[in-house]
């Protein structure tokens, strides 16, 4: 048995670590071909010192800490309204029916082009980018928790009922429980749209945060630093997404 | 001894508690009449008036206007005239409070040397890049090509240093520039000059850019922003005579002394920059119908509101 | 039921722009910063007259269906090969689902780049932001076909391309339709937004000018179309969904 797993194991790996090595060497010849220009496709020799460059330099961090706080509070502004209007939509049929579908139909509206209005009201500072975070999250956290409460199993609601469970028991016994997966789903969705929302809020206007040093960067050509900002920055959001969808699925029993 | 240090430390914190901060919208780092508030604070000018200035750099005259009208700071530096008086046109709370510059002398366009356009006939059909819309860079294209009567195609390309990749990426045909940028690439023969903006007639007479602040703030800051236009005023005297400016701005700037010189010398005549008289202001409002910025010229009322130009104090 | 609550609905919304109006025209709210809702309609017909809105619908429309197309064929294509190799499934599933959380929108002055100020920048933008949704839809497509049907085929012998033809491709139909939808709504954000950033094309270039221009009833009114266009496409989605499922 442990044979097999271990032979599975090896079977994955080889075809990954054949395909990265192709890519690798695809990307080194492109980048010395000199058929495109200059620094776009930079020697992977390059390309590490600018990764290594990003960790290295001061800045980064004050960066980071801005985006983070940027993210986070857009988090809380927007899970909060979604939670709120999601339990609203998914506890009442009435509700749902008026006014759910106007939310699906402004979900897949790209949310960057309401920033020149959201400059006008928040300013250029934080708070503009935080509200074009919130506005992206909103969506799919409503979404979600509208959908996860309709999920929960009427058997359960009505065993909470016979219990006569008061609120505070239905909600953490019941429908905290039950609504776990949709939850944490909605929460991956809504961190991935939030965090591009404030990364490109920040390339178009501002003077801080890690979308600001990527605009940067290209802007001074430095393109193995621009590159190194990318690969962080995909890097944390594949990351969190990851650690999410670990949770998010139950193990099987 | 001990006492005196503690005395001085208190005076200084006193001072500088004293001084009032200023935010700054500042459009273009690195050029020379933009770096009037940074040559100023490195030079002590602006304290000496009891301010701190805390200065944002844009990448062009619409994004300083958004600062300002956003009110995430008190004054936007080197906006472009026909996007202030078109927002102000459209009900937009902004003021003009001093010119920044008459005529376009430090304006040019380039290419990269080896492109197959040779002079301004050949930007037919070609994209030719401006900084944002309402800056000044946006209205002398517009002129140059009504001057030239050449059908081309102006494209929003942002600041300096990503015009300049775009233009040699091929991204777009023709970029924009302002002395002192690009002229160590035009002496090292990397790109050519296709038209400056010292060419333009219609720009030559004609106030393209100004300092604008938000109507709330220059109610609320009136005589902060008094002080800043005194400290701007004698900042640009010092620009021009002292023998510090040039090495400072050299060192704020990144260029070398010769090529700050040379700017300085043959692009910025000192009578471009003087803040105190908006020149054109007929022109102006002509160019603002024809390029789209204005529905109809400003009424006689709306120009008095809108410009608010500070006096210099004798 | 249903009618009478979208009726509500849509009540609700018009009261709220109501109540809108009155609070600007009373000037607790800045008109500068919100226009009037009249106003925003009545420069409608500037912006169709003036912005060659018809035009510019044109190109958004074009590069949307370009990188949709383009993500639905190359993804049903790529999640059918990891279907038929168990082993590449295994190894680069996750990568894909990497790939799908990545933004790689945010790459954008690289793609500017590499291949250009130029609508193709925005196909190939939207195009990769849409591909690996798609594969990851099609793949559970497949893995979700009833084993009953597959062993079907296998015992009348069927030859692959029978197979796939006949049994794989109708039963992984639904899903690959969810797939052509994420795929066409991912494009759609992509290319809009996209357009906007980079100041080029269609829609989302207009808002950007629009705005830089300080022309705010009109930057809200094409803001308002762009949201309509989102909802049409939506609509033609779940209608052209519901067509092929009743026909299949």
């Amino acid at each position: 048995m442990a044979a097999r797993a271990k032979l599975n194991q090896a079977g994955v790996m080889l075809p990954r670590i054949v395909a990265a090595v192709v890519i690798l060497c695809a990307w080194q010849a492109l980048a010395l071909s000199g058929l495109l220009f200059r620094d776009v496709i930079p020697p992977l020799q390059d390309l590490a010192r600018g990764l290594a460059g990003v960790f290295t330099s001061p800045d980064f961090y004050a960066n980071l800490l801005v985006t983070s706080v940027e993210l986070l509070g857009a988090l809380l502004v927007g899970g909060a309204a979604g939670v709120v209007v999601g339990l609203w939509l998914g506890g009442s049929r009435f509700a749902a029916a008026a006014f759910e579908r106007w939310i699906d139909y402004l979900g897949p509206t790209p949310k960057i082009i309401l920033f020149p209005v959201l400059i006008l009201m928040f300013g250029v500072g934080m708070q503009s980018k935080l509200a074009m975070g919130a506005v992206s999250c909103f969506f799919p956290i409503a979404i979600s928790v509208a959908a996860g409460l309709r999920g929960v199993n009427p058997v359960l609601l009505r065993v909470g009922r016979s219990f006569r469970a008061r609120l505070d028991q239905k909600l953490l016994k019941i429908y905290l429980p039950a609504m776990v997966a949709p939850l944490l789903n909605g929460a991956r969705l809504g961190f991935g749209v939030a965090l591009i929302g404030v990364l490109l809020a920040e390339t178009k206007l501002s003077k801080q945060g890690l979308g600001f040093m990527v605009m940067d960067a290209y802007q001074h050509f430095d393109m193995p630093r621009m590159y190194g900002l990318l690969i962080v920055s995909v890097g944390m959001a594949a990351g969190v997404n990851q650690l999410l969808q670990r949770a998010a699925t139950p193990t099987k029993t | 001894m001990k006492a005196l240090i503690w005395a001085t430390a208190l005076l200084a914190t006193l001072q500088m508690a004293q001084a009032e901060t200023l935010k700054i919208a500042v459009g273009q780092r690195g050029n020379w009449d933009t770096a009037i508030p940074e040559l100023g604070q490195i030079a002590g000018i602006f304290k000496k008036h009891d301010l701190q200035l805390d200065i944002l750099y844009t990448s062009g005259g619409g994004e300083t206007q958004q600062a300002v009208l956003s009110r995430s700071v008190d004054i936007g530096t080197a906006a472009g005239s026909l996007g202030a008086l078109g927002a102000a046109s459209k009900g937009a709370p902004v003021r003009i409070i001093s010119a920044e510059m008459t005529g376009a002398p430090e304006l040019y366009w380039y290419v990269p040397t080896n492109s197959p356009i040779k002079t301004v006939q050949d930007l037919a059909g070609k994209t030719v890049g401006y900084s944002t819309t309402g800056s000044s860079t946006n209205t002398v294209i517009l002129m140059a090509q009504a001057q030239y009567k050449v059908a081309f195609n102006p494209v929003a390309s942002g600041g300096l240093p990503a015009t300049f990749t775009q233009a040699m990426s091929g991204q777009i045909d023709a970029g924009w520039a302002s002395a002192p940028f690009g002229i160590e690439a035009l002496n090292q023969g990397k790109i050519r000059v296709i038209v400056r903006g010292a060419e333009i007639d219609a720009a030559r007479n004609q106030t393209v850019r100004v300092n604008i602040v938000h109507a709330a703030i220059l109610a609320a800051k009136r005589p902060a922003i008094e002080r800043f236009m005194q400290a701007y005023r004698e900042t640009l005297d010092w620009m021009y005579s002292s023998p510090d400016a040039i090495p400072t701005f050299a060192k704020f700037s990144g260029v070398s002394t010769d090529i700050a010189t040379q700017m300085r010398d043959q692009y910025f005549p000192k009578a471009t920059l003087s803040p105190d008289q908006i020149v054109g202001l007929d022109s102006l409002m002509t160019d603002g119908v024809t390029f789209k910025f204005l529905a109809a010229p400003l009424s006689a009322q709306q120009v008095k509101d809108v410009i608010q130009l500070q006096p210099a104090k004798p | 039921m249903r009618r009478a609550a979208a009726v509500f609905g849509m009540a609700c919304i018009l009261a709220v722009l109501a109540l809108l109006q009155m609070a600007i025209q009373a000037e607790w709210i800045d008109a500068y910063v919100i226009p009037l809702p009249t106003d925003m309609l009545a420069s409608l017909p500037r912006l169709v007259a003036e912005e060659h809105i018809v035009a510019r619908f044109g190109v958004t429309f074009g590069e949307t269906l370009s990188a949709g197309l383009l993500a639905l064929v190359v993804g049903v294509a790529l999640g059918a090969g990891l279907y038929r190799w168990p082993r590449m499934r295994r190894a680069f599933e996750p990568w894909v689902a990497v790939f799908a959380a990545a933004p790689l929108v945010l790459a954008y002055p690289l793609f500017l780049v590499l291949f250009g100020r130029s609508s193709l920048t925005i196909v190939v933008i939207a195009f990769g932001s849409a591909l690996a949704p798609v594969v990851l839809k099609t793949l559970e497509g497949f893995t979700a076909i009833r084993p009953v049907l597959i062993n079907v085929g296998r015992s009348l012998r069927m030859r692959p391309a029978d197979e796939f033809r006949m049994i794989l491709m109708p039963a992984a139909l639904p899903h690959i339709f969810v797939g052509m939808r994420l795929a066409l709504i991912f494009a759609l954000i992509n290319v809009v937004g996209v357009e906007f950033l980079i100041n080029l094309g269609g829609l989302g270039q207009l808002i950007n000018e629009l705005a830089e221009r300080f022309d705010l009833p009109g930057t809200w009114a094409s803001i308002g179309l762009v949201v309509g266009v989102s909802i049409c496409f939506f609509v033609m989605l779940d209608g052209g969904e519901r067509w092929l499922r009743a026909r299949s």
